[in-house]
């Protein structure tokens, strides 16, 4: 291509201390793409996309636009050249309404409340992203919010749109519908650079793929019609590709966990749990799907003690464990992998060992005192058991990455081979290596005879562990389907509300 | 152009805590001379005065020793909280109420030999300040109600109440009315170890080692560092939050007590208002500065103990006794400012650029 691509990042090097992130990487998008940007956690696309959007600037190497050479000093300047950023933290306004939000920081001096929202909704149709611009924020789903910050940057008149990991709060039909809006903007003649994890998706909306691993380009615009998952999860795993297939089913045994005509109230005292059912034998996989916010984590919640049911039962191993505390139903075999990592599993302030014998101190007593040598022996075992990359051990947690940060925290709840375990998404945010490992762990304790309930928002992880998968949509159970051969779509329908005849229980 | 921007560091810096202390300490030094000199006088001399009247000699030694006590008591009292994430703001109070129970048991037991005299005393000083912190802690761990604002409130209850005890029925009928106890018996009062170094020296040093062991060493202090990191995390370890919250601030209250109890049988003979001297509003910046540590309480209590003793020989050169407090405060906004070193890095980066999330993300 001999005209001057849109972005094009060359030999970018950017050292931290202790961390090179980026080592010479290069990225180049043309106009008119959908740009995946691929790579492990760790693997340097964060470091480059902040060197694209002005948040850093590079040691060595170059960023020109149309091809002329940029020197960004803050993301204001690169918001000015038509960088716009969506992050995977959204920065919106709670209180705010969408039109607020929209023109926040770019606004005239004063504006008429009418006018703005008629040129925000016009903004909208342009690139199909209905919204409604009067509407608070907090109102909104994760979705809603996540087009919110889509039109903020096209309101700056953004060519080149940055997108990181925007599917990892979507369902699945929001994450498709988000295709279409980038199918939009690149129609539209603009730029999108797309960071994912989820190779289904990279395949399915864009046209091009970097990848990088180690803070290196190993593979520089592959046309994404040429390629397949297999060939990019190899790229950037740098080892075996990912199994796809499903690990064979055992025959499930007795029923480990029972919950009957459950009903739990949300974090807003609202009723959000409705005569919930479910039963999880040994050997089997319990798949929840839903959209969030649908009662899942209070579900879990429930199962692990740490939210009080208002009616119903909960029983482990046929003991009614309904008003036992989380400890009493550890000790009868429930290990709780929670959907917040640090702050409910994990303490922030504390050491990787301080953190590591959370389920287990007890057992690590002398009289009233703490053996410090054995809590040592059993967090660096638990450590090399479960490939943990850590600093030193009585260093606090802050350093690890997130997928160690999960790997610590699963580790700490199966080493004890628990007979249920309830894990609520235990892979959300990890890279692909972080994501196998983990869903490894759980099949093999499943093999072991653990009956696990896997609440999950990634459908493809639950068809592809799930026994038997459960659609919960307002609190209640609305669809069972059988994993093996349920439609994405159906199960999507279900996940919306939409009841048709549902496939085999 | 460029333009100074803290940065955060991946890892608080080693052993950065005392060298912001030093250095707070330093600045306060320096700080105190401008206001010396502006009140015309040789800050040298003045400074002199106090190190040789706090830590010159054996006697210099057994004061400052003497009023470190219950500044590290107290102090150790807010730690404990602290460590928690409790604020125990009425330490105060605790001692007024520790220096009542103690009185108490003196009155009742006036007769006793004196080691058991001193015993119930000091069992008496650590009830009453329990007691005082009851009703905060029982609010704070079943309905959640801010302890901070319940114990300062029950600061003012105690001062009421020992004001109305040395008004009323514990006045001294050979006081000429003033609002005073009688004194203590003789056998009340903890033996001295060298100088005007009393008993309670060791008392509280034991006392702070053991909480230190306890906080640092034990299933029990394990615990109370994770409800402390996070009360979610807690709950989901299976700690109960409720009775960690009662334990440490009924503990809390019962160290706090504790002071009061040993300043009234190691240095006053009798029962007063003015009985705590501040202790427990010091003891907050004591445990503030030791970052809500015991070992470093004891530290912080010493080197507070010495400025006060240092202040109040100044008195006699014609400076006022309130430079140690002046000083005081300035260790602490000295200590603090510097302790934020500690956690971050000063850099020099180009106008415009923004480095503040620098360290966190290439973690």
């Amino acid at each position: 291509m001999s005209q001057a691509a849109a972005v094009e990042l060359v030999d970018i090097w950017k050292r931290f201390p202790g961390v090179v992130a980026n080592a010479g990487a290069n990225l180049r998008v043309e106009r008119g793409t959908v740009h995946a940007v691929l790579g492990e956690n760790g693997a340097g696309k964060s470091t480059l996309m902040n060197v694209l959007s002005g948040v850093y600037r590079p040691d060595e190497g170059e960023v020109r636009l149309d091809g002329t050479p940029q020197r960004f000093h803050t993301p204001a300047d690169a918001l000015a050249a038509g960088i716009g950023m969506v992050h995977q933290e959204f920065r919106l306004v709670p209180s705010f309404t969408v039109a607020e939000n929209v023109v926040l920081g770019s606004a005239e001096r004063i504006l008429r409340r009418q006018d703005v929202e008629a040129r925000v909704d016009e903004v909208a149709r342009r690139f199909g992203l209905a919204t409604e611009p009067d509407r608070p924020v907090w109102q909104l789903s994760m979705g809603e919010r996540q087009r919110v910050e889509i039109l903020k940057a096209l309101w700056r008149d953004a060519r080149i749109l940055i997108l990181d990991e925007p599917t990892a709060v979507l369902t699945p039909n929001e994450a498709d519908e988000l295709g279409e809006v980038l199918r939009h903007m690149a129609d539209d003649g603009r730029s999108v650079i797309f960071i994912s994890h989820k190779l289904h998706e990279v395949t399915g909306f864009c046209d091009v793929a970097t990848v990088l691993r180690g803070g290196e380009t190993v593979a520089a615009s592959l046309p994404v019609a040429e390629t397949d998952a297999a060939t990019l999860a190899d790229l950037m795993v740098g080892s075996t590709s990912l199994a796809g297939e499903r690990p064979p089913s055992r025959t499930p045994g007795e029923v480990r966990l029972a919950m009957s005509g459950l009903c739990a109230l949300g974090d807003r005292g609202l009723p959000t749990l409705h005569d919930v059912d479910l039963e999880v034998r040994s050997g089997e996989i319990v798949g929840i799907a839903g959209v969030a916010g649908n009662g899942q984590r209070e579900l879990a919640q429930v199962a692990a003690g740490l939210r009080g049911a208002t009616a119903g039962s909960v029983h482990l191993d046929g003991k009614d464990v309904t008003s036992a505390p989380p400890r009493r139903r550890f000790g009868l075999g429930l290990c709780y992998i929670p959907e917040d990592r640090i702050g409910v599993g994990l303490a922030p302030r504390l050491s990787v060992v301080e953190n590591a014998v959370l389920r287990t101190y007890k057992g690590h007593r002398w009289g009233p005192f703490l053996v410090g040598s054995r809590l040592t022996a059993y967090c660096r075992d638990l450590v090399e058991r479960f490939g943990v990359r850590t600093g030193a051990l009585g260093d606090p947690i802050a350093g690890l990455s997130g997928g160690n940060l999960q790997r610590l925290l699963v580790g700490r709840e199966l080493s004890g081979r628990p007979d249920v375990v309830v894990a609520a998404q235990p892979t959300r945010g990890l890279d692909v290596q972080g994501v196998k490992a983990i869903q490894e762990l759980l099949v093999a304790e499943r093999d072991a005879g653990a009956a696990v309930l896997l609440i999950s928002e990634d459908l493809d992880e639950l068809l592809t562990l799930a026994d038997r998968l459960l659609v919960m949509h307002e609190g209640r159970i609305v669809a069972a389907f059988d994993p093996m051969d349920s439609e994405r779509s159906v199960i999507g329908e279900a996940m919306a509300g939409h009841l048709a005849d549902e496939g085999a229980a | 152009m460029k333009r100074p921007v803290l940065v955060r560091r991946h890892r608080p810096l080693r052993g950065g805590q005392p060298l912001a202390f030093v250095v707070g300490l330093i600045l306060a030094l320096a700080l105190g001379a401008v206001l010396l000199m502006a009140a015309d006088h040789e800050p040298l001399r003045v400074y002199q005065r106090m190190f040789e009247k706090s830590l010159g000699d054996q006697n210099a030694w057994s004061l400052t020793l003497n009023r470190a006590v219950p500044l590290g008591l107290a102090g150790l009292a807010v730690a404990v909280a602290g460590s928690m994430g409790l604020w125990n703001i009425g330490a105060e109070g605790q001692i007024l109420a520790g220096a009542m129970g103690a009185a108490w048991v003196a009155r009742i037991g006036g007769t006793w030999p004196g080691p058991m005299l001193l015993t119930g005393m000091l069992v008496g000083a650590v009830i009453g300040g329990g007691l005082l912190a009851l009703v905060p802690a029982m609010a704070r761990a079943r309905i959640g109600v801010n302890e901070i604002i319940t114990t300062l409130m029950f600061n003012e209850i105690a001062l009421r109440l020992l004001q109305w005890l040395i008004h009323g029925p514990w006045k001294d009928p050979d006081s000429y009315n003033f609002p005073l106890t009688p004194v203590l018996p003789d056998q009340a009062h903890l033996p001295t170890l060298f100088g005007r170094a009393h008993f309670g020296v060791i008392i509280a040093g034991a006392v702070i080692l053991v909480f230190g062991i306890a906080a640092s060493r034990t299933a029990w202090g394990y615990e109370l560092r994770v409800a402390g990191s996070s009360a979610d995390t807690a709950r989901y370890a299976g700690i109960s939050l409720k009775r960690k919250i009662l334990t440490v601030l009924l503990l809390s209250g019962g160290v706090a007590g504790l002071a009061g109890g040993v300043e009234l049988s190691g240095t006053a003979d009798r029962l007063t208002e003015g009985i705590s001297n501040g202790f427990g509003y010091a003891g907050i910046i004591v445990a503030a500065l030791a970052l809500m540590r015991p070992s470093g309480v004891a530290a912080v209590a010493l080197l507070f103990g010495a400025v006060q003793v240092g202040g109040q020989s100044i008195q006699i050169i014609g400076v006022p006794a309130s430079v140690s407090t002046i000083l005081q405060a300035f260790i602490l906004f000295g200590a603090i400012g510097a302790g934020v070193f500690v956690r971050y890095s000063l850099r020099l980066v180009p106008m415009g650029v923004d480095a503040s999330g620098e360290g966190e993300t290439a973690a």
